[in-house]
């Protein structure tokens, strides 16, 4: 059930057009046995991407990347919350309108818990295109512990650790007004088996319900022309994660 | 499906490890993996709204382990029908849709004044594009597919805004700018 905090607004959005079908066919057989998403993903939340982002950074010709995983992670488990050193955290760019990636930005991490190290290599033209990837062949660009900034305020710029979820919604509405999604287990579980609502709440008492909680992120800064650079200014960005 | 998408792992898995060996005198080991090891992908996301939005779920993973040169011939039908069906909108709505998050690539127009960033002002308002940190995308997505964002028709006043409108930390004006965790 994860996977329902995960890529959230598109589940958040699924999950209100299935009000919709509600009030419009009057009743629905409850589809738990839809509930099944990719178990892989559904069982590991560090292979699990929740938002990707893509801003000005700190001068006009500087642009941010964020890479988001692993949330929701309460305080008191962010402590010792940790990137997945078997896993590797692409952001893939598009500089030439075709949907393949002409520059990639690879992050690994070695070693476990709070001692973890990070290692970024790139932005570079990748040895292979698609789904199945090596590491580049260069050396990491910036490389340094976790929960803190390492690089340099004119080149690359590195984040890796945890930070509030920047992510916002009312989650517990949704399964108000859905709750034949709401998860199995945990808080959100107890809500009401039946529809209790039909329509968000009203400002002032609608709630964020990621407030308080953590997510393990990838902050990147890096000049603009870097990942422009051979292509147009125009770029299409994602991320992958890989094992 | 599964079964064919692991065979078809494997074996490029094993070409690429053999052309990796084939070469293997600057092979360097920073990982201490080695950089012969081939990763597959497992997750995917670009935009906030398609791969679960529009997709059923028997069909994510194959937006997953996809990539966006193919998105278009693999989801675009797809993603239309769950607008006109599901959510009950004109085809005008499902076509603009498809044509702004499909491939689902997150746009930037490195190029245009940074005010003008936020999700989808590349297509809006030949901005510079991207996804802030404050961009209300849940709302967005809501506006688009019940609202009025691309049609007065059809609407569902109710489940057009979720009444969320921001963090709630506030974002640095400088890097990381992520909060600190709680």
């Amino acid at each position: 059930m994860l996977k329902l905090l995960t890529r959230r607004v598109g589940w958040v959005v699924a999950a209100a057009a299935g009000a919709l079908t509600i009030t419009l066919a009057g009743a629905r057989d409850s589809r738990a046995s839809d509930h099944q998403d990719t178990p892989d993903v559904e069982l590991s939340p560090r292979m699990d991407i929740n938002d990707v982002y893509a801003f000005p950074g700190s001068s006009p010709d500087r642009i941010v990347l964020v890479l988001t995983t692993s949330s929701p992670i309460t305080p008191a488990q962010s402590a010792s919350a940790a990137f997945d050193p078997n896993l590797l955290y692409q952001l893939k760019i598009d500089n030439s309108g075709d949907g393949v990636e002409d520059k990639v930005i690879q992050i690994t991490f070695s070693g476990t818990g709070s001692a973890q190290q990070v290692l970024v290599r790139g932005p570079a033209v990748p040895t292979q295109t698609g789904p199945m990837n090596t590491l580049l062949t260069s050396e990491a660009a910036v490389a340094g512990a976790i929960n803190t900034t390492i690089g340099t305020a004119g080149g690359i710029q590195a984040f890796a650790g945890i930070r509030d979820d920047p992510f916002f919604l009312d989650l517990e509405q949704f399964f108000r007004i859905v709750p034949d999604r709401k998860p199995v287990s945990g808080e959100l579980s107890r809500l009401p088996d039946q529809p209790s609502a039909t329509a968000f709440r009203p400002a002032g008492q609608a709630m964020d319900y990621l407030r308080g909680l953590n997510t393990l992120a990838i902050v990147l800064e890096m000049p603009s022309a870097m990942l422009t650079d051979g292509g147009t200014k125009k770029i299409g960005v994602w991320g992958t994660i890989s094992r | 499906m599964r079964m064919r998408t692991r065979t078809l792992a494997a074996l490029s898995a094993l070409m690429l490890v053999a052309v990796a060996g084939a070469c293997s005198d600057d092979e360097q080991d920073i990982t201490g993996t080695g950089n012969d090891r081939v990763y597959v992908q497992v997750e995917r996301l670009g935009n906030p709204l398609v791969s679960e939005v529009t997709l059923a779920k028997r069909n994510h993973g194959f937006h997953n382990s996809g990539r966006p040169s193919t998105d278009v011939a693999n989801h675009s039908a797809e993603l239309k029908a769950f607008v006109t069906n599901v959510a009950g909108r004109d085809a005008s709505v499902a076509n603009t849709l498809a044509a702004v998050l499909l491939p689902d690539l997150l746009i930037v127009q490195t190029d245009k004044p940074a005010n003008t960033a936020g999700w989808l002002t590349w297509a809006l308002a030949n901005g510079y594009g991207g996804r802030k940190l404050t961009d209300d995308v849940v709302d967005a997505g809501l506006q688009a597919i019940f609202g009025a964002l691309l049609s007065p028709n059809n609407v569902s006043p109710g489940l057009s805004t979720d009444n969320v409108g921001q963090n709630d930390k506030a974002f640095a004006s400088s890097f990381p700018y992520l909060a600190a965790d709680n």
